[in-house]
C-alpha cells in the first residue's frame, strides 16, 4: 500500500512562500492518492505555469509541467493516449480562467475522465502579484494601481452553464473536506473540476485564511447537487452575499465521458496498440 | 486533321459550390478507368459560393511528373459564361469550349477565337427533363466523354456506385444524362483529341495530403489533434473517416494551441500523434513546438503552405515557411524540418517524420505546398516497405525492473536518453518546460544549462548525413544544375526532359530534409563549376540563403515566383535555358 510518505519528493525543497496555500493542496492530492489506493506510476500530474505549476515537481507521482495556461489540452492528450492512467491537471486561476480560459470551457463539456484543481487565490503568484481573473473589483496590484475595473468572473457558475458534470469548491485551509473533494472528482466519471480558494499570503492581503475561514461553510447533507437550479443558486451565494462562501460538490450530473464514445479505446489504451507493421492495404484499395 | 491520341488537357470551370470538383475528380476518374494516366489539380478562391473554380486535368498513355503547363488546355468545359471568357486564350489551336448554349449567349465579338470549336449541349434541358438540374453535372461529364469518343461504361460504374444508396431510379435517370449528353455532341463531328482504352495498370490516384495520411497511417500515428484551415484540413477529414478502422482516436480542437498541446502530451505518453495546419494555425502552436523541444518530447507538425502573411491567399500556394518552420519557437532546440516534394515523398516523408522525431526525441515539422497538398495524381501503389517504424530508445518494464536511478534526461554518449513512459514502473519523472537537470527537476544552475543545450543538440548527430541526402536526378556532368524543393521538384522533373531534348545535361537536386542539413554532400553537390539556378516559391529565396548560411556557397541564379501559383514547366525551362546562355 502506498502511503503519503511515499508520495514525499524529498531531495529537494519546495519553493513555495511558506505558509502557501498551495502546501494545503499538495498534501491533499497526496492524501487522495492514498485514499483511493493508487499506484503512483498510473498517476500523472500535469500543471500550466505559475506557483501552482510546480505542484508535480512535489510529488512522487509521474508529471508534466507544461506551458502558461495550457495545462488542460496537454492533460487531455495525455489521458487520451493512455486511458489506463489517472491524470490530475492543476493551475492557477490566470492560468486556467485568464489565459487557458478556451481550454477550460471546452474540457468541461468536453467530459474526458480526469481531475481539474485550480489554485484559485485571486491574483498572478509567480509573477509578483498582479490581478487576476477572479481578483474582486476594485481590487489594486501593480497591473492595476487605481483597481481593477473589470467584474470578477464566477468560476463555478461558468463551469455549470459550459456543461460540467462535477463542479466543485473547496478551501485548501481543509485538508480533510479538499481530500474528500479530490476522492470524488476522482470517483466522477467525466472531467471532475474543483474551484479551490488558496490564499496567496504574499500578495492577496484580502483573501486570507482567516478571510475565508471566517466565510466558508459546508454543504450538508440535506443539500442536491443535482438539481441545477437550486446549484446556480449556490454558484452566485459568496457573490451574492459577501460573506457565505459554500464549499463541497456545488453540481453534478451523470454523463457519457468522452472516452466511452470513442471505439478505438474499447480494447485498451492507444499506447498500447501494436504499431510496427500497420497493414495500409485497404486505404490503397480505396484510390486505385 | 491529325488526331492526337490518349494526350489531353482539360479544364473544368464554375462558380464555386456548382460542383465543378467533382466534376474535374470524376472525369478524372473515368480517364483512369481507360488506363490513362492522370494529373490534376485545381485553383479556387477561398469562398464557398460564389468564385470562380477550376479543375485542370492533364490524361497521358504513360506516366509523368506534372501539368507542363496548367495554361494550355485542350477543351474547356464551363458551367458559367466567366469560365469561356476567361479561358478562351488558354485553348490549343483546334480546341473546343463546351458549355450550355441556351444559358450562355455570346454576344458579337466576346470571343475571339475563330480557331476552337464552340460546342453548345444543352446541358440543363436535358437534366431537367430526365428529373431535375442536380444531374446537369452528369450531362457535362457525359459530353466531355462523348466529345473525345470515350466509353460510357466506366462512368456508368462510378453512378452505381456513388448514388447506390439512392436507389435505381436516381441511377437511372443519372445514365440516361450522361447517355444524352454523349450523344448531344455528335453532331459537331470529330475532335483533334480521342481517347481510347489501353489496358489499366495498377495505379492510385491521390493527392498530397491524402498520400502523408496514408504514411502516417503506417507509421502508426494513433492520435490526431487539429484546428481546421485550409489547405490542412482534409487531413483532419481523412483522418477523421479512417478514425474506426485503423482505431486512431482524431480531435477537431478548440483551437491550434490546444490541438499541439494534445500532441505533446500524447508524444510524452508515448504515442505517436500529428497535428496539421497551416501557417497562422502554426504560429498559435510555436509556444507549445518549443515544450516539446525542451521536454525532449517527440511529435508531429504538418504544415501546409499557404500564401502569407496572417491570413494571405488562403487557398493558393506558396514555400515562404521554411525559415518560419526553422526558427518557430523562442531559445534555441533541435528540431526536424522535412518538405515532400512529390506523393511517394509525401508518404514516405512522414514515415521518416515519426522515426527522426522519435530516434531524437524532439518535434518535427512538415512543411506541404498548398500545390502539392491539393494536387492529385496517378502513382503505382505506395510501398509499405518503404516505411519502417523505429521508435528510437525506450527502456521495456523489464529493462526498468528494480531501478531506482532512472533519470529521464540523463547523460549520454549521443546525448539520447532512454526512454521511461507514463505508467511505467520505476520511472517516475516530471516531463518539463522549464531547463533542468538529467532527473527533469527545474535547474537554473549556468553549467546544467550549458549541459542540456549541448546534450539536446547533440542528438542531431544521430541523424546520419546520408539518411538526409538530397535527391539527385539528371546527368552526372551537367552543363545546369536546378536546385528546388518541395512540389517545384513535380515540375522540374517535368522540364528535365524537355531541357535534355535540347541538348541540355542538366542535373536536378531537390531538397526535402532541412534540419538536420546535410551540409557536407550539399558542399559536393555544388562544388561543379556549371551554372546554378533555384526555384522557390517565395519572394526572399529562403532555401537560397539558407544554403549559404549553412555551406557558405551562394547558387547565382534564382528564379521566384510568389503570386500563389505554382511554376509551368515552360518557364523553368526558359528561366534554365537563359542561365545557360550567359
Ligand atoms: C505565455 C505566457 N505568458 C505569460 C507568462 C508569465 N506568467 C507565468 S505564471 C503567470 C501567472 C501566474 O498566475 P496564476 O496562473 O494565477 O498562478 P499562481 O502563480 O497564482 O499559482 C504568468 C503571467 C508565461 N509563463 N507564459
Ligand atoms: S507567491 Fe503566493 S501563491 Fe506563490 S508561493 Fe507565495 S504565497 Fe503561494
Amino acid at each position: 500500500m502506498v502511503t503519503a510518505a511515499d508520495l514525499n519528493e524529498a531531495t529537494h525543497t519546495n519553493q513555495w512562500c511558506p505558509g502557501c496555500g498551495d502546501f494545503g493542496i499538495l498534501l491533499a492530492i497526496k492524501n487522495a492518492i492514498v485514499t483511493l489506493g493508487y499506484n503512483p506510476k498510473d498517476v500523472v500530474v500535469a500543471s500550466g505555469i505559475g506557483c501552482s505549476g510546480k505542484l508535480p515537481h512535489y510529488i512522487k507521482t509521474y508529471g508534466f509541467e507544461g506551458l502558461h495556461g495550457r495545462a488542460l489540452p496537454a492533460a487531455s492528450g495525455i489521458k487520451l493516449a493512455n486511458n489506463d492512467l489517472h491524470v490530475i491537471a492543476v493551475g492557477g486561476d490566470g492560468d486556467g480562467y485568464g489565459i487557458g480560459m478556451g481550454h477550460f470551457v471546452h474540457s468541461l463539456r468536453r467530459n474526458i475522465d480526469m481531475t481539474y484543481l485550480v489554485h484559485n487565490n485571486q491574483v498572478y503568484g509567480l509573477t509578483t502579484g498582479q490581478t487576476s481573473p477572479t481578483s474582486v473589483k476594485g481590487y489594486s496590484s501593480k497591473s492595476t494601481p487605481h483597481g481593477v475595473i473589470e467584474e470578477p468572473i464566477n468560476p463555478i457558475a461558468l463551469a455549470m452553464n459550459a456543461g460540467g458534470t462535477f463542479v466543485a469548491r473547496s478551501f485548501s485551509g481543509d485538508l480533510k473536506h479538499l481530500t474528500e473533494m479530490l476522492v470524488q472528482a476522482d470517483k466522477h466519471r467525466g472531467f471532475a473540476f474543483i474551484d479551490c480558494l488558496q490564499p496567496c499570503i504574499t500578495f492577496n492581503k484580502i483573501n486570507t485564511y482567516q478571510y475565508f475561514q471566517k466565510r466558508c461553510y459546508k454543504l450538508g447533507e440535506d443539500y442536491d447537487p443535482t438539481n441545477f437550479n437550486s446549484a446556480m443558486e449556490k454558484a452566485w451565494e459568496w457573490e451574492r452575499t459577501g460573506d457565505k462562501i459554500p464549499i463541497g460538490v456545488i453540481y453534478k450530473k451523470e454523463h457519457s465521458t468522452y472516452e466511452d464514445e470513442l471505439p478505438s479505446l474499447k480494447e485498451k489504451p492507444l499506447v498500447k496498440h501494436d504499431i510496427s507493421n500497420v497493414n495500409i492495404d485497404s486505404i490503397i484499395k480505396e484510390y486505385l | 486533321m491529325e488526331q492526337i491520341v490518349n494526350s489531353l488537357r482539360i479544364k473544368f470551370s464554375g462558380s464555386a459550390g456548382t460542383g465543378v470538383a467533382v466534376l474535374g475528380s470524376s472525369f478524372a476518374k473515368c480517364l483512369q478507368r481507360h488506363g490513362l494516366k492522370v494529373y490534376s489539380t485545381n485553383d479556387y478562391p477561398s469562398l464557398i459560393k460564389g468564385g470562380h473554380n477550376t479543375v485542370f486535368l492533364r490524361a497521358e498513355a504513360t506516366d509523368f511528373f506534372s501539368h507542363y503547363d496548367y495554361n494550355e488546355i485542350d477543351v474547356l468545359i464551363t458551367l458559367n459564361k466567366e469560365g469561356a471568357l476567361f479561358h478562351e486564350k488558354e485553348l490549343t489551336p483546334g480546341g473546343a469550349i463546351v458549355y450550355d448554349g441556351d444559358k450562355i449567349k455570346f454576344n458579337e465579338g466576346e470571343l475571339t477565337r475563330k480557331d476552337i470549336k464552340l460546342v453548345s449541349v444543352p446541358l440543363s434541358a436535358i437534366a431537367t427533363k430526365n428529373g431535375g438540374i442536380i444531374m446537369l453535372n452528369t450531362v457535362a461529364l457525359g459530353a466531355g466523354m462523348g466529345l473525345l469518343g470515350m466509353d460510357l461504361d466506366p462512368l456508368y460504374k462510378i453512378i452505381d456506385h456513388v448514388f447506390s444508396k439512392k436507389g435505381d431510379a436516381v441511377i437511372a435517370q443519372n445514365k440516361t444524362c450522361a447517355k444524352e449528353g454523349y450523344d448531344a455532341v455528335a453532331s459537331f463531328g470529330d475532335f483533334k483529341v480521342k481517347i481510347q482504352a489501353i489496358p489499366v495498370e495498377e495505379r492510385m490516384l491521390i493527392n498530397g495530403n491524402d498520400g502523408a495520411c496514408v504514411g502516417a497511417i503506417r507509421s502508426g500515428v494513433k492520435l490526431i489533434a487539429e484546428y481546421p484551415m485550409s489547405p490542412s484540413s482534409s487531413i483532419l477529414h481523412f483522418m477523421a473517416a479512417h478514425e474506426r478502422e485503423y482505431k486512431l482516436v482524431v480531435k477537431h480542437t478548440e483551437d491550434e494551441i490546444a490541438a499541439m498541446n494534445f500532441i505533446v502530451g500524447a508524444g510524452a505518453t508515448g504515442v505517436r500523434a500529428l497535428t496539421a495546419t497551416s501557417g497562422g494555425g502554426f504560429s498559435l502552436m510555436v509556444e507549445a513546438l518549443g515544450l516539446a523541444g525542451i521536454s525532449e518530447t517527440p511529435c508531429v507538425v504538418i504544415n501546409a503552405q499557404r500564401c502569407g502573411p496572417s491570413t494571405g491567399l488562403p487557398t493558393y500556394t506558396e514555400q515562404a515557411d521554411l525559415r518560419f518552420a526553422l526558427h518557430a519557437s523562442q531559445g534555441e532546440f533541435p528540431r526536424i524540418v522535412l518538405a515532400p516534394g512529390d506523393l511517394n515523398d509525401c508518404f514516405e516523408v512522414m514515415g521518416k517524420a515519426f522515426n527522426f522525431a522519435e530516434r531524437v526525441q524532439t518535434p518535427c515539422v512538415v512543411l506541404i505546398d498548398k500545390f502539392l497538398a491539393e494536387t492529385a495524381y496517378t502513382i503505382k501503389p505506395f510501398d509499405q516497405k518503404k516505411i519502417i517504424v523505429n521508435r528510437g530508445k525506450f527502456y521495456s518494464d523489464e529493462d526498468m525492473a528494480g531501478r531506482t536511478d532512472y533519470k529521464r534526461h540523463e547523460f549520454t554518449e549521443d546525448g539520447v536518453s532512454p526512454r521511461a513512459i507514463y505508467g511505467q514502473p520505476n520511472g517516475l519523472h516530471v516531463a518539463s518546460s522549464y531547463e533542468h537537470d538529467e532527473t527533469g527537476w527545474t535547474s537554473e544552475d549556468a553549467e546544467m544549462r550549458i549541459k542540456q543545450i549541448e546534450k539536446r543538440a547533440n542528438k542531431m548527430k544521430n541523424i546520419s548525413e546520408e539518411e538526409l541526402a538530397p535527391q539527385v536526378y539528371g546527368n552526372e556532368n551537367p552543363d545546369v544544375t536546378i536546385v528546388c524543393w518541395g512540389s517545384t521538384k513535380l515540375i522540374a522533373r517535368e522540364a528535365l526532359f524537355h531541357l535534355q531534348e535540347k541538348g541540355l545535361k542538366v542535373k536536378i537536386i531537390n531538397y526535402w530534409a532541412f534540419s538536420p542539413f546535410p551540409v557536407e554532400t550539399t558542399k559536393k553537390l555544388l562544388s561543379g563549376k556549371e551554372p546554378k539556378i533555384i526555384f522557390e516559391g517565395n519572394s526572399e529565396g529562403q532555401l537560397r540563403y539558407y544554403i549559404r548560411e549553412k555551406t557558405g556557397l551562394l547558387i547565382e541564379n534564382a528564379y521566384l515566383r510568389f503570386d500563389g501559383r505554382p511554376f509551368t514547366v515552360p518557364e523553368i525551362v526558359s528561366e534554365t535555358m537563359k542561365v545557360v546562355k550567359k
